[in-house]
């Protein structure tokens, strides 16, 4: 990773530069049904992070020849705007972006009931309107909620969320800071009811032990975010309807 | 998992197989039923257990749907259409294919010697599915047919005269199997 200039010590008196333990999350908001052209939409905060996601769709896939005949197509568009890092984004899809799309769009698939919507795509756009680290985290989370607004049929919503290492100590959820000065990143996209993984990523380097503890972190961490998301959408949608008494 | 408060979401527990039969917005996975869909739950008598969804879904063609399109294209004996969206259902795309076919049986009640005298090309038009694999139309009945058009030869647009159109421009006279509720601007 990029050491080597100056060390810059990520953690004193076991505490992080901002203040948090090492597990803890940063602040977390989530908004549905931001924007009234999309089918399906969700803004979210991860600490500094701010995303917003637009699902489009299902709707008649083209070109043709893309189409598939037994199940929808997702295209994932993850997109940084040019002043949402500190120095200008070029904009424009780049390698970095295009595979945290392809990843991101793996890490969706497996909830998506695409085999009702055959012959058609379902569109999800991910706009990173500021960056600090773990973006394709808060993007994976925002699309998931984004995709229950459209109303598309899921097995479940997907959670997701970076562990790394500073300064010889295994966290959770780095900061921009941490993350250019730490040792290793490790991104965790997770369908929170089964427990299946759908996306893990690493970059740098982690002894097995700090992996196996790092994942288990990410997981529980994962589970938290999968009920702020499923009450997000609870909240939205309570309004609209009387109190119900219903019991499962 | 008891903390249901009416409203449930992708991926809650509903109950098992053995409580209840899956009805819409459910899916069974080794015997357990969860929702699939943002809704309430609603039980019948029969048991069949459905999530009724509080968000829009994604309009599907049914049969008997009545949809708006424009003429893209006239052959001998069928016209392409091009299907825009489904009746009462006009905010959202279609989640399927959207080219549909009005075989020139299926225009109207009576005989229909040439096509091209009942559409025009880029006619806008209502009618009814009748097949949804196939998707063929109908505009069999009186509020179907054609509710916009223009002038073939100025493209200027036609206004109802009777039991046919004419052009305020070019004073062009055209027939169409005319809706009755052409230029009325309602679906």
């Amino acid at each position: 990773m990029k050491e080597g200039k100056e060390k810059i010590e990520l953690i004193k008196e076991g505490k992080r530069l901002d203040g948090r333990g090492f597990d803890e999350l940063r602040p977390i908001k989530i908004e549905v049904g931001v924007l009234k052209r999309a089918d399906g939409s969700c803004y979210f905060e991860l600490g500094d992070n701010k995303v917003i996601a637009a699902v489009y769709g299902p709707r008649e896939m083209h070109p043709r020849h893309a189409q598939d005949a037994k199940m929808a197509v997702v295209k994932f568009r993850y997109n940084m705007a040019p002043f949402s890092v500190d120095d200008r984004k070029r904009p424009g899809p780049d390698r970095r972006s295009v595979e945290i799309s392809k990843v991101s769009r793996e890490a969706l698939d497996p909830v998506i009931m695409r085999e009702y919507y055959p012959k058609t795509a379902i569109d999800v756009y991910v706009e990173i309107l500021q960056s600090d680290a773990g973006t394709r985290t808060a993007g994976i989370n925002a699309a998931s909620v984004a995709l229950a607004d459209a109303g598309i049929p899921m097995k479940d919503l997907v959670s997701s969320i970076a562990v790394g290492k500073i300064g010889g100590e295994v966290v959770l959820d780095l900061n921009a800071m941490e993350d250019n000065h730490g040792e290793a990143d490790m991104p965790v996209a997770m369908v929170s009811r089964t427990n299946t993984i759908t996306l893990l990523q690493m970059d740098g380097r982690l002894e097995k032990e700090e992996f196996e503890r790092g994942l288990k972190l990410a997981m529980r961490a994962c589970h938290q975010i999968y009920e702020l998301q499923r009450t997000a959408l609870i909240d939205r949608y309570s309004e609209s309807v009387d109190v119900g008494e219903g019991e499962a | 998992m008891g903390r249901n408060k009416g409203i449930v979401v992708p991926g809650d527990f509903l109950g098992t197989t053995e409580e209840f039969t899956s009805g819409m917005g459910v899916y069974d996975e080794e015997g357990n039923l969860y929702a699939s869909q943002i809704g309430e739950i609603s039980i019948s008598d029969k048991r069949v257990i459905n999530v009724l969804p509080v968000v829009e879904t994604p309009p599907i063609l049914e049969e008997g749907d009545v949809v708006l399109g424009r003429i893209e294209d006239i052959k001998d004996t069928v016209a392409i259409v091009s299907i825009a969206c489904v009746k009462g259902k006009e905010k959202r795309e279609i989640a399927a294919p959207t080219q549909g076919i009005i075989h020139i049986s299926n225009i109207k009640k009576g005989y229909v010697s040439e096509l091209k005298q009942e559409f025009g090309y880029l006619d806008v038009i209502k009618a009814k599915v009748l097949d949804v694999k196939t998707l063929r139309l109908s505009t069999e009945e009186r509020d179907l047919g054609v509710i916009k058009a223009i002038c073939m030869k100025c493209k200027g647009d036609l206004e109802r005269k009777g039991n046919v159109l004419r052009c305020e421009r070019c004073k062009r006279v055209e027939t169409r199997k005319i809706s009755e509720d052409y230029g009325k601007g309602m679906i």
